[in-house]
C-alpha cells in the first residue's frame, strides 16, 4: 500500500490548548478512512494539517512523501497543485460559500487554478448537473436550503477532480435523504480509487463510506482498525464517547447498556 | 450622515473624490505591504459586521435611542489604514446596492466618515490611551472619547460641506443652487444631532466593545495598543495571536442616517439661530417657532456676522480648512508610524 | 417595553435590509429596457444622467430628467408604485422637511407672508428648496433604477470593468454575502434575547446588553472571517483572486449608451445655458 499521509507525532495547540498530542497515523493512497471521535476530539484540527491550512508546532506530516511545511506552500509550484489534488470541506458550508453566487462558488477553484474560460464554464456546468444544483446557478448563498448549501460546498471542491478528498461531519444538519445521497457519492468515489477521509461522530455510517477507522480522543489516536474490528468494541466506544448507555425500554422491559441512536432501533 | 445626491454641487463632489481616492489609495499601499491576503476577508467581515451594527438601536441616556457608526472599533482593532477601506467599502453598498446615500456624493462621505472619521478615532484613541494596559480602564475612556470626537469630526465637516454651498453656488438672483443653509444654520443644525445623539452613541458601544475585547479576545487590541506584542503561536488559523504585521481590517460603517426625527428637531431648533442671520429678531416669535424653540439648548450664538455671507470668506474658510485637515491627517500619521516603529516592526 | 421597543426597531431595520434585497432580484429578472442593456452601459449612463442633474441649474430640466426617468422605469418593467414608496414619498419627506426652512431663511423678496410679515417666504426660497426636491428626487429615482435593474454581482463586474482594483472588488462580493449571515445570526440573537428576558431594565442595564451583543457578534466576525480565509486557500487562493470577465458589448448596447450620454449632453447644454 502506498502511503499518501504520513503524520508523524504531531501537536498542535490553539492558544496554548493543545488540540493535537503526539498523534500518528499513515493513510494509503485509495483508502476510505473514517476518523471518528466526538466532539472535541482533534478530528477538524487533523483534517486542517492535512490539508495545509495550519502546521503542526511539533512532529510532521508528509504528502505523498512531500513535507507539509509553511515554506514549501509558499511556492505556487508546489501548492496549487497540492490544492488541487487535496480537497476539504468543512462542516459549516456558509464558510465555504463567499461567492455571490452559485455559479461563482463553484467557478472559484478553477479560476484560482488558471484554467482557461472556457474549460472553467464547462466544468462548472458539468458539475452543476452533475450534483442537481445547475438550476440554482445564479443564487445567493443566502437563498439556499442547508442541503443545497452542502451541495454547493461539494460541488465547488469536486470541479478540480481531486484525488484526496477530506470531509468534515458532512452528514451534519442534513435530512435522511440527502445523507443516504451523500454516502452514494462517497461510494462512487471509493470505487474510483480516490482517497476519502471523513471525520465524523456518526457510527452508523461507518461502515458503508470507510475501510478502515482510526478513533480518536483527545488529541491522539487510541485505536485503529477495520470498521468491523471498531464497532464490536463496545467499552473502547464508551471510552470515547461515541456511544453513551442510559435506561432505555424495549416493549415492556427497560434496561441499560451501550447503545446509538439511529433510525433503526437496535435489537436484542 | 450620509450625504444624498444633489445637495453638494459637482466641483464640490469632484473635490472631494479627488480627496477620498488619496485615502483608498494610501489604505490600499498599506494593505499590499502587509498579509494582504488576510486581510481580504477579515476586512469584509469587519465590513458587514459594521453595516449590521448599525441597525442596533441604542438606548441612549435621556430616552432617546442612537445609532453607532462602528469606524471607532475598526480603527481600534484594524487601525486607520483598514479602517478606512473598510468603511468605504460599507458606504459604497450601502450606496449601490441598498440606495442609502449617493453615487455623486460617495467620494464625500467616504472622505468625512471613512477617511477623516478613522483618522481622528485612531488619533484621539492612541493619544488618550497611550501606554495603558490592554485591559485598563482608560483604553475604555479613549475609545468612548474617539467615537464621539470622531463622529462629530464627521458631522461637522459634512456640515461646513453643505454650509459653503450656498455661498459658492448661487444663480444670478441669489437662488442657492444645491444645498440652502450657510454655515451659520448648517453648522449647528448638523452638529446637534451628532453632539447629543449619534456621537453618544458611537461613544458608547466603541467604549462598550473595547470592554467586551478586553474581557473574551485581548489579542484583538494588541496591534493598535502601542505596547510591545505579545507572543505569537506556532499556526493561527484563528486572529488570537496578532503578528507582528498590521491587520487592515474592514471598515464600520453605517453613520446615522438622515433620520427625520433627529434631524428635524435639530433643524427646527437651527431655524431660530438662523432667523437673526437676515433679519432683525421678531418682537413675539410665532407660535411654531416657539414650540421648537423650547428644544433649542445650544450654546451656539445666535447671530452670525455679516463677514460669512460674503463668497471671499467661504474660498477663505475652505482654505482653511484644507489646511487644518492636512495638519490633523499628517498628526495622525505621525502617531501611526511612531506605534509601528515602537512595534518594531516593517510593514 | 421600552426595551422590547429597541429590540423590535432593531429587527425590523434586520429583515427589512433582507427583504430589500430579494426585490433587487426579482426586478432583476425581468425582460425590460435597462435589463437589457450592458451592465456597463447601465451604470455609465445613469450615472451620466444624475451628473446631468447635478450640473443642470434650471428646475425646467431636472423635472424632464425624472419624466425620462420615469419612462425608463414603466420600460424597464418596474413598477411606479414601488418607485414610490421605495423612493418618492421617503424623499419628499426626508428632503422636503430639510428644505422647509429655507423658504424663510433663504434672502431675497418676499413674496408670501404666511406668518403675518415676521418670516415671509421669499421667491428664492421657494426655488432653492423646489429645485433641491428635484435634484434629490430625480438623482436617487436614477440610481434606484439602476440598483433594482442590475444584480449585484453584475454590478461588480462592472466596476471591474471600470479598473476598480480587484481586491476592492472581491472585498465588496465578501462583504455583501456576509451582510446577510450576520445580519441573520444578529437577527437570532436579539429574538433570543427578547424571548429570554423578563423585566424592565434601566437603561445603563440594556446599554450594557446591547453592546454585549454586538461584542458577540464581532468575535462571531473575526472567527467567520479566519475560517474563509482558511477556506479561501483550499482552494487555491494566492492572494490574487480571478475572475471570469463576462461583458460583451452588443449593438443595442452601443445605441444605450449613445443615448445616454446624448441626453445629459443636452440636459447639461440646456441646463447651463
Amino acid at each position: 500500500m502506498l502511503p499518501i499521509f504520513e503524520v508523524q507525532n504531531v501537536c498542535f495547540d490553539y492558544e496554548q490548548i493543545p488540540a493535537l498530542r503526539g498523534l500518528s497515523l499513515t493513510i494509503g493512497r485509495g483508502q476510505s478512512v473514517a476518523l471518528l471521535g466526538a466532539n472535541g476530539s482533534g478530528k477538524s484540527t487533523l483534517l486542517r494539517l492535512l490539508d495545509a491550512l495550519c502546521f503542526p508546532s511539533r512532529g510532521s506530516i508528509s504528502f505523498c512523501s512531500e513535507p507539509l511545511t509553511t515554506e514549501q506552500l509558499r511556492s505556487d509550484e508546489f501548492a496549487l497543485p497540492f490544492r488541487r489534488r487535496v480537497a476539504l470541506v468543512c462542516q459549516n458550508p456558509d464558510v465555504q460559500l463567499f461567492n455571490p453566487t452559485v455559479f461563482d462558488e463553484v467557478a472559484f477553484g478553477p479560476l484560482q487554478m488558471g484554467w482557461l474560460s472556457a474549460e472553467v464554464v464547462a466544468r462548472v456546468e458539468e458539475t452543476m448537473h452533475l450534483m442537481g444544483i445547475a438550476h440554482l446557478r445564479d443564487r445567493a448563498p443566502y437563498r439556499l436550503s442547508g442541503g443545497e448549501k452542502k451541495r454547493v460546498a461539494l460541488a465547488s471542491v469536486i470541479v478540480l477532480d481531486p484525488d484526496v478528498l477530506l470531509l468534515d461531519e458532512p452528514t451534519a444538519m442534513l435530512d435522511p435523504r440527502s445523507q443516504s445521497q451523500l454516502i452514494d457519492l462517497i461510494q462512487s468515489w471509493k470505487s474510483s480509487s480516490k482517497t476519502v477521509i471523513t471525520a465524523t461522530h456518526q457510527l452508523e455510517i461507518v461502515e458503508d463510506i470507510a475501510d478502515r477507522v482510526f478513533v480518536l480522543e483527545q488529541g491522539s489516536v487510541v485505536a485503529a482498525g477495520s470498521p468491523q474490528e471498531i464497532l464490536s468494541d463496545g467499552d473502547l466506544l464508551l471510552h470515547a464517547n461515541l456511544v453513551h448507555a442510559h435506561r432505555h425500554t424495549h416493549g415492556t422491559m427497560t434496561h441499560s447498556h451501550p447503545h446509538l441512536h439511529s433510525h433503526a432501533r437496535h435489537e436484542h | 450622515m450620509h450625504i444624498p445626491d444633489g445637495y453638494l454641487s459637482p466641483s464640490t463632489c469632484a473635490a472631494l473624490y479627488a480627496g477620498a481616492a488619496l485615502g483608498w489609495y494610501g489604505g490600499l499601499q498599506r494593505i499590499k505591504r502587509t498579509l494582504a491576503t488576510r486581510m481580504i476577508p477579515l476586512i469584509s467581515v469587519f465590513a458587514a459586521f459594521s453595516f449590521v451594527l448599525m441597525m442596533f438601536n441604542l438606548p441612549l441616556p435621556g430616552g432617546t435611542t442612537g445609532h453607532a457608526l462602528g469606524v471607532t472599533i475598526a480603527s481600534i482593532v484594524l487601525g486607520p489604514a483598514g479602517s478606512i477601506l473598510a468603511i468605504s467599502i460599507a458606504i459604497a453598498i450601502q450606496a449601490l446596492f441598498f440606495g442609502d446615500g449617493g453615487i455623486t456624493t460617495l467620494g464625500a462621505n467616504c472622505f468625512n466618515m471613512a477617511i477623516v472619521g478613522s483618522l481622528v478615532a485612531y488619533a484621539t484613541y492612541r493619544i488618550v490611551a497611550a501606554g495603558a494596559e490592554i485591559t485598563s480602564r482608560r483604553r475604555l475612556l479613549a475609545a468612548g472619547l474617539a467615537g464621539y470626537v470622531a463622529t462629530n469630526a464627521a458631522a461637522f465637516l459634512a456640515a461646513v460641506e453643505f454650509g459653503i454651498q450656498p455661498m459658492l453656488f448661487r444663480d444670478a438672483s441669489g437662488v442657492p443652487q444645491y444645498a440652502p443653509y450657510a454655515l451659520g444654520v448648517a453648522i449647528p443644525a448638523m452638529m446637534i444631532g451628532h453632539l447629543a445623539i449619534a456621537g453618544v452613541a458611537e461613544g458608547i458601544i466603541a467604549a462598550g466593545l473595547v470592554a467586551y475585547l478586553q474581557a473574551a479576545d485581548p489579542a484583538l487590541l494588541q496591534s493598535t495598543s502601542g505596547l510591545a506584542p505579545g507572543a505569537t503561536a506556532a499556526c493561527q488559523p484563528s486572529m488570537r495571536h496578532p503578528q507582528r504585521r498590521w491587520w487592515i481590517a474592514i471598515a464600520l460603517l453605517a453613520w446615522g442616517e438622515w433620520s427625520a426625527s433627529s434631524f428635524s428637531s435639530a433643524e427646527g431648533r437651527a431655524r431660530i439661530a438662523a432667523a437673526s442671520q437676515n433679519r432683525p429678531a421678531p418682537p413675539v416669535a410665532p407660535t411654531g417657532l416657539q414650540r421648537l424653540s423650547s428644544l433649542w439648548t445650544s450654546p451656539v450664538p445666535a447671530y452670525a456676522p455679516p463677514v460669512l455671507k460674503s463668497t471671499s470668506f467661504g474660498y477663505f474658510l475652505s482654505g482653511m480648512f484644507g489646511v487644518g485637515l492636512v495638519i490633523m491627517l499628517s498628526l495622525a500619521l505621525q502617531a501611526y508610524l511612531q506605534h509601528r516603529r515602537g512595534a518594531g516592526q516593517p510593514g | 417595553m421600552s426595551r422590547n421597543r429597541a429590540i423590535a426597531a432593531t429587527l425590523v431595520s434586520l429583515t427589512r435590509a433582507l427583504g430589500r434585497a430579494l426585490i433587487s432580484e426579482r426586478v432583476a429578472r425581468q425582460r425590460g429596457l435597462l435589463q437589457a442593456l450592458d451592465p456597463r452601459v447601465r451604470v455609465i449612463g445613469l450615472f451620466a444622467l444624475v451628473l446631468a442633474v447635478i450640473l443642470s441649474d434650471r428646475i425646467s430640466v431636472i423635472v424632464a430628467l425624472f419624466c425620462a426617468a420615469v419612462v425608463v422605469a414603466l420600460l424597464s418593467k418596474v413598477s411606479l408604485a414601488s418607485l414610490a414608496a421605495r423612493v418618492w414619498l421617503p424623499v419628499l419627506f426626508f428632503t422636503g422637511v430639510i428644505a422647509l426652512p429655507a423658504l424663510v431663511l433663504t434672502p431675497g423678496e418676499p413674496i408670501l407672508a404666511p406668518t403675518g410679515g415676521s418670516f415671509p417666504v421669499t421667491a428664492q426660497g421657494m426655488s432653492a428648496a423646489l429645485l433641491l426636491i428635484a435634484r434629490v428626487e430625480t438623482a436617487v429615482t436614477l440610481t434606484t433604477l439602476l440598483i433594482l435593474c442590475t444584480p449585484w454581482m453584475q454590478v461588480l463586474q462592472a466596476l471591474r470593468a471600470f479598473h476598480v482594483p480587484q481586491d476592492v472588488v472581491v472585498m465588496l462580493a465578501m462583504t455583501h454575502r456576509y451582510i446577510f449571515l450576520l445580519a441573520e445570526t444578529a437577527g437570532q440573537m436579539f429574538e433570543s434575547r427578547q424571548s429570554r428576558t423578563v423585566g424592565v431594565f434601566d437603561g445603563a442595564t440594556r446599554r450594557r446588553m446591547t453592546a454585549r451583543t454586538a461584542g458577540v457578534l464581532l468575535s462571531k466576525s473575526v472567527e467567520l472571517s479566519n475560517e474563509v480565509f482558511l477556506s479561501m486557500q483550499s482552494r487555491g487562493f494566492r492572494g490574487d483572486v480571478r475572475v471570469l470577465s463576462a461583458f460583451r458589448m452588443r449593438s443595442r448596447d452601443y445605441i444605450g449608451l449613445v443615448a445616454f450620454l446624448v441626453a445629459g449632453g443636452v440636459a447639461v447644454w440646456i441646463g447651463r445655458s
